[in-house]
């Protein structure tokens, strides 16, 4: 080969030259034949040098001697860089000058430096800055450099654009940030910038700015310096970041924490028991209890997760309970009064309110509240209303006993004294006179009876009974009390309808409205009362909230004076009256109302102002 | 002897000062209302009337003030068993404000309604 020729001729020369070269080097003469090839270029093609030298230039010098020879005319002698098999090279193609350095010679050098290292940082780098400026921008970060010397500052382009401004426009150095920075502000941050350049870091200085459309942003500043590598200080640099999200939610945050503290205070101060259960899927399960609930059962929330509200469940009262678990299981609001027990076996009568909590209308329930109220007090008050109306009403009815007797006695008192004077001589007569006293006398008897019957102190026993010959016989009673103008209709559509009832409770309901009516009417007009019965179908509109089944509808309509809006809705609170002073206790109701509920019915008022008012009460037909 | 208007609506009672003023030769005329008083009062002469207070229709006090508003003078003993909604002693100055001559309680003796009757008569 003709290479041979040369690589013996020039063999010291480019020796010398190429292995002076810390990159691979190689020269080729003018038929691409390699006359010479350093340490370096062997490294890089693996081979020996009597492999190489004398043979057609290969391998990764070919490639870089063919890409070189692709180039422009202009290009050709520029160093470029090049890929090869997994490396990356710094490639330079030059031709050989003669020792004159002017000469042209047939060679030409071929060298490549491997700069994968450096192209792997600087790879790397601009990684790293991609996703800084990727990491500013989420973060609403913007980083600022000052630098100390010229005082000049430099914005990333984020910088800008959370300030609201642009680069076009806005030049942050020159005293121009302060402008930006909130009134009140600015103090404290135009001391930190100032402390910056001399050399202070500042971390998580918290600023408002107003952005040129108005807009009040919090910022966040965090600085520190940069040293030169004498290890003196020449820069600050640092971030400034939107924090203005951060701060609403922080505010947000710190108000429903306040407000959740607040509400979870007036759960606890509630007199009224209160528990939220929730449902999951294996069932209730109790999230909290209030400090009444606790006091009044004596649980707590732990205790009472284990058998939920089974655990209030007092013996006697099941059917109530259970009827409580169905309203829970259909997630339907509703009220109950059941006797509780406590922890230490205890009972007392408790009225027990369920309200479902849903997450959107329609959908299931998620959670229960329930209210728990101890109704001990309530009822002990009801008994003692029920009593000092009972003994108003006795007064009330002692007049009309009082005439009822008087007139009893009357021939008892005459026909003694006539029948002591005809005795013997009329005995027809004086049997006649007899007949009349005793038959006074029993009459009176039974006035009597009737009246301590009325003024009885125990609780009155509930019993099913035929409420037709009660509410006949009641309204009897009642009307004796009443003004002898005023017409008492009945109507009564009923042949016989069983409740579970008392008889004096009948007598005291009748008593109460019929008394009402009389005084709207000024004891002169119409009162009619209805008895007949209504069956309440389910799915059907519900009937002043009554369940399904049938009910016995009693009325008691008058055409007096009538209420306004405001009197009907307190009617039943006890002492509200609209009679003058002396004239009414403002009872009558509310007696009206508790003896009703505990009949398990339900009792309410229709009134129009000058036409009337009809009481409609509901009791359930006992079958 | 008298001829008395007795209106009294509780039948035993109205039997019993019936046979009273029988047993002292009286004679008596029932009416068991006010109302039927006042058209009995018209129809017929009495010398005397004896009025209970509390009775439907038309009470005693009504009747009453019917009987002095015609401007007739005629004796009248009035026996109250007490208003059901009045206390007792209310009904003696009421009635005598509307014209009863004397009032009488029941249950009375039978000598107090004769002796009242003759006082009047």
């Amino acid at each position: 080969m003709n290479g041979e020729a040369h690589s013996a001729i020039d063999r010291p020369q480019f020796a010398s030259l190429l292995e002076s070269m810390s990159n691979g080097a190689i020269a080729v003469d003018s038929d691409r034949t390699v006359v010479y090839a350093n340490r370096g270029a062997l490294g890089m093609l693996g081979q020996r040098r009597e492999a190489v030298v004398g043979q057609a230039v290969s391998g990764a010098f070919r490639v870089f001697f063919e890409r070189a020879q692709s180039r422009t005319a202009a290009d050709r002698l520029a160093r470029f860089e090049h890929f090869y098999d997994g490396n990356w090279y710094i490639i330079q193609v030059f031709p050989l000058l003669g020792a004159d350095g002017l000469s042209e010679t047939p060679y030409t050098i071929v060298t490549a430096t491997d700069i994968s290292e450096r192209k792997k940082r600087e790879f790397e780098f601009l990684e790293i800055a991609a996703g800084l400026e990727e990491a500013t921008r989420i973060a609403e970060m913007g980083t600022f450099k000052v630098l100390w010397g010229s005082l000049a500052i430099q914005w990333s382009p984020h910088a800008y654009i959370i300030h609201g401004v642009r680069p076009e426009t806005y030049h942050p150095g020159g005293g121009n940030y302060a402008e930006l920075v909130h009134p009140e502000d600015r103090g404290f941050v135009t001391r930190a910038g100032r402390e910056l350049v001399e050399g202070k870091p500042v971390a998580n200085l918290q600023y408002r700015i107003v952005r040129p459309d108005g807009v009040v942003r919090w910022m966040r500043m965090d600085g520190r310096i940069l040293f030169d590598s004498s290890g003196a200080g020449y820069a600050s640099f640092g971030t400034i970041q939107d924090i203005t999200d951060a701060k609403q939610r922080e505010h947000e945050l710190q108000e429903l924490l306040k407000r959740n503290a607040i509400l979870y205070e007036a759960l606890e101060a509630s007199p009224i028991g209160v528990a939220v259960l929730t449902a999951e899927e294996s069932g209730l399960s109790m999230l909290y209890v209030n400090a009444a609930f606790e006091r009044l059962t004596q649980h707590n929330s732990y205790s009472l997760n284990v058998d939920g509200l089974r655990a209030l469940v007092a013996d006697g009262d099941r059917d109530q309970w259970q009827s409580i678990a169905d309203y829970l299981t259909r997630s339907e609001p509703g009220s109950f009064d059941a006797s509780c027990r406590r922890r230490d076996g205890t009972v007392f009568p408790a009225r027990i309110e369920l309200a479902p909590v849903r997450d959107y209308p329609g959908r299931e329930a998620t959670a229960f509240v329930v209210n728990l109220r101890d109704m001990t007090s309530d009822r002990e008050r009801a008994a003692a209303l029920l009593q000092s109306q009972k003994m108003e009403a006795l007064g009330q009815l002692s007049g009309g006993v009082a005439h009822e007797i008087n007139n009893l006695l009357q021939p008892v008192i005459a026909l003694s004294d006539l029948g002591g004077d005809v005795l013997g001589k009329d005995t027809e007569k004086a049997r006649k006179y007899f007949e009349v006293i005793g038959g006074s006398g029993r009459k009176a008897r039974e006035v009597v009876r009737q009246v301590l019957t009325f003024a009885r102190r125990d609780t009155p026993q509930l019993s099913a009974q035929d409420v037709v010959p009660l509410v006949a016989d009641a309204v009897n009673l009642a009307a004796k009390g009443l003004p002898p103008q005023l017409d008492v209709k009945t109507d009564i559509r009923l042949t016989e309808a069983r409740a579970v009832i008392s008889a004096t409770q009948v007598s005291q309901v009748m008593l109460n409205l019929l008394r009402n009516a009389s005084d709207a009417m000024k004891g002169q007009g119409v009162v009619t009362v209805t008895l007949n019965e209504e069956t309440v179908v389910d799915g059907a509109p519900k009937l002043a909230g009554l369940k399904p089944g049938r009910w016995i509808k009693l009325t008691v309509q008058d055409t007096g004076c009538g209420m306004d809006r405001d009197t009907l809705s307190r009617v039943f609170e006890p002492f509200f009256t609209t009679k003058p002073v002396g004239k009414g206790t403002g009872l009558g109701l509310s007696v009206v109302y508790s003896i009703v509920a505990g009949w398990g019915g339900t009792i309410s008022l229709d009134s129009e102002v000058d036409r009337g008012t009809t009481a409609v009460i509901y009791i359930p037909l006992h079958s | 002897m008298a001829h008395i208007l007795l209106v009294e609506d509780s039948p035993e009672v109205s039997m019993s000062v019936r046979e009273i003023l029988n047993s002292a030769g009286h004679t008596v005329e029932d009416a068991g209302t006010g109302k039927q008083a006042l058209t009995k009062l018209k129809a017929g002469t009495f010398d005397l009337i004896v009025s209970d207070i509390w009775m439907p229709e038309m009470d005693g006090i009504a009747f009453l003030k019917e009987v002095r508003g015609s401007g007739n003078k005629i004796p009248v003993v009035v026996i109250s068993g007490g208003a059901p909604n009045a206390p007792l002693t209310y009904t003696a100055p009421l009635a005598s404000t509307f014209g009863a001559n004397v009032v009488l309680y029941k249950p009375f003796e039978k000598g107090e309604l004769l002796k009242a009757v003759s006082s009047v008569l």
